[in-house]
């Protein structure tokens, strides 16, 4: 009993040391998105609240705070048991699927064997938040809104996965840690370079799953004004916010274990420069790699202008299918000819 | 594993399963029902978790509460459904219903029977067992002809979705993206020669 | 196996925790004015004049019926790719027919026109 108990605590000591810091990224995520499209429009962005004299650097706090004490309106028509359940369902599984990403070698609260699936059967729940959230509203803007992202959410799903059952063709493994382990050997053994077209299909995907700039029909700010969270406000509202932040860190992340070898150092094998980044601990690459993913959603978001209907279902059903439907006859001939130096 | 531990899940994700399953048949609302039912869904997920069959478990969650509840979301939500018009011809079908409820219960005590399911427990495997590996290798080489079958079903399904759901084409304006980007610059502009008016 | 799903089903609960925890506390520090203008839902100005919820386009429901087929076939190939290298050319064989009528019934799909959008 006692044993059980201390198991217990050590698990949750794990979960929390993963959770806080998370959240705290999802929080300044919000800001670099702000101060990052700031400069790149040519403006400071946030710089009012400071910490330490750097400005800006509280803002993230300052609007946690705001939306804690504003009113959480239920509207009227809403079914309001359902009203309530949309943003927990959202935020669950954003930050339940980081049981599984190893941050380093053999620093992974649950070392799965099916890890690729969990993450993928995670990542399949997010349409439900969208869903329940729309129809729960009982708003015209609202539906609208979640229609369009569920039918979006789930196209580009089958894209996700099957560029997925491509890494683990040429990993044999579906242990994230595995994945990362049969990259080893140097930046040009990571599954970037011989798996290139499923990266961008995956990065692609990825964006449109998470319903970000130039994917963003679920919010379409222009045309229905926030889409499936336009009644949601104050708390209520900013769990939305924090799950859509989390699943881009999450995609990020993904994207860094699946193609570009996770905590591996880049400079692995190099004669000069493997000597001298030597010392830097796995998780510094990992979070590094991370981090340049999730600035690229911001990018992408301050250069793209946002997609048609009908060409987001297009690019989904009629260019990234039948694009992984090759590579995936491609790759598993690869691994069965023992091609070059990644399959053999 | 602590097997009091492994028996708290079990009981705890089986009690909720058959409160979740009851409330699916008997909440009035058609939406809060389906949302129920993913919840059974989880619940089983667990049980079979349990089981340590890992991938089946993982596949119910991706394939059941991913794609399948999702659609039935959709229906629910796409057809009014009107639960007093629904509910006045109760009576009158009630026996058929009884038939079937009965036929179904008789079946299912035969399937389950000691005699046809063996209730041994599964072997326990150390961390390193995976439950895909095993699958795989008698999926693709012991069992390829059910196999193949699972796709000529699938492409059935394929074919039946599209006559059901399909309404063919209405008038649409869609783009055709080959003939966007194969257009030549000759093809829409034309340079002519004005001829430059002389002051004067 | 299962010490790890332990770990993963504790961090399930946290995330639901994680949501519920917000709500709790707005419900507690929040203000709570209902109004009967500020609690109708949104229409640009107006009293909202029919049930938001319409009936919606038939489509929808055909992406969602073929999603369905295609996260089977996702299902079938998770097990396939990571044993690849055992099963050897049989199972590459078999999925590649597998494969073949998954895209015999993608092209049938793309030549009805069920991937069009306007």
């Amino acid at each position: 009993m006692l044993d059980a108990i201390v198991a217990l605590i050590i698990i949750l000591i794990k979960i929390i040391v993963i959770v806080v810091p998370l959240l705290g990224a999802v929080a300044y995520l919000t800001l670099a998105e702000r101060k990052v499209i700031g400069f790149m429009q040519g403006r400071i962005g946030p710089n009012r609240v400071n910490i330490l004299g750097l400005r800006g650097m509280g803002q993230p706090i300052a609007d946690g705070l705001k939306l804690v004490f504003k009113e959480i309106i239920v509207p009227s028509e809403a079914n309001s048991y359902l009203f309530i359940i949309a943003p927990i369902v959202t935020i669950a599984p954003a930050l339940a699927a980081w049981a599984v990403i190893p941050f380093n070698h053999g620093w992974v609260l649950a070392n799965v064997n099916a890890g690729v699936l969990f993450v993928f059967a995670l990542s399949s729940l997010g349409v439900y938040g969208i869903l329940i959230a729309g129809w729960a509203s009982n708003s015209k803007y609202a539906f609208f809104g979640a229609l369009r992202s569920a039918a979006q959410v789930v196209s580009y799903e089958i894209a996700m996965g099957f560029a997925l059952v491509v890494v683990l063709i040429a990993a044999r493994s579906s242990n994230l840690q595995d994945i990362i382990l049969a990259q080893q050997g140097g930046l040009w053994h990571w599954y970037w370079l011989p798996l290139l077209p499923m990266f961008v299909v995956f990065w692609i995907a990825g964006v449109a799953e998470t319903n970000r700039l130039p994917f963003d029909m679920a919010e379409g700010e222009a045309e229905i004004v926030a889409g499936f969270h336009v009644e949601y406000s104050g708390i209520s509202f900013a769990i939305f916010f924090l799950a859509e932040y989390a699943n881009m860190i999450l995609i990020a992340a993904l994207t860094s274990i699946f193609f570009f070898g996770g905590w591996l150092s880049p400079f692995e094998g190099i004669p000069v420069l493997g000597t001298l980044f030597g010392w830097v601990p796995g998780i510094i690459w990992f979070l590094a790699k991370t981090a340049f993913f999730s600035v690229l959603f911001i990018w992408l978001r301050a250069t793209f202008p946002r997609y048609r209907y009908d060409q987001i279902m297009r690019l989904g059903w009629k260019v990234l299918i039948p694009v992984t439907i090759v590579w995936i006859v491609v790759t598993s001939l690869a691994v069965e000819l023992h091609v070059g130096p990644w399959f053999s | 594993m602590y097997n009091w531990l492994t028996d708290c899940v079990f009981y705890v994700a089986a009690a909720l399963l058959v409160v979740s399953s009851l409330l699916v048949i008997t909440s009035r609302n058609p939406v809060r029902s389906v949302l129920f039912l993913v919840l059974c869904f989880f619940c089983s997920s667990i049980l079979w978790m349990l089981l340590e069959a890992e991938f089946l478990a993982l596949v119910l969650i991706f394939v059941y509460v991913g794609a399948v509840m999702t659609l039935f979301l959709f229906v629910v939500m796409m057809l009014h459904i009107d639960l007093e018009k629904l509910k006045t011809n109760f009576v009158r079908y009630l026996p058929i219903g009884a038939l079937i409820v009965l036929g179904m219960i008789g079946l299912m005590g035969y399937i389950i029977a000691p005699e046809h399911f063996s209730l041994l427990a599964p072997a326990h495997h150390g961390a390193d067992y995976s439950n895909i590996k095993e699958l795989g290798t008698a999926l693709y080489t012991h069992y390829v002809y059910p196999f193949e079958l699972a796709a000529v079903i699938l492409i059935v399904a394929i074919i039946s979705a599209i006559s059901l759901a399909h309404r063919g084409p209405r008038g649409r304006k869609s783009q055709d993206v080959p003939s966007q980007l194969n257009i030549q610059r000759n093809d829409r502009v034309r340079l002519v020669d004005v001829p430059a008016e002389k002051k004067e | 196996m299962l010490e790890n799903y332990f770990s993963v089903l504790i961090f399930i609960l946290i995330g639901v925790a994680m949501g519920v925890a917000p709500l709790v506390l707005g419900r507690l520090v929040a203000p709570h004015r209902p109004d009967k203008e500020k609690n109708s839902p949104y229409e640009c100005g107006f009293d909202a004049f029919e049930d938001a919820r319409l009936p919606f386009d038939v489509r929808f429901y055909l992406v969602a019926l073929l999603f369905i087929i295609f996260d089977l076939e996702t299902a079938f190939f998770f097990p396939w790719a990571v044993v690849l290298d055992k099963i050897g050319w049989f199972g590459f064989g078999a999925m590649m027919i597998f494969l073949g009528l998954l895209v015999i019934g993608f092209i049938y799909e793309w030549k009805k026109g069920a991937l069009e959008w306007e």
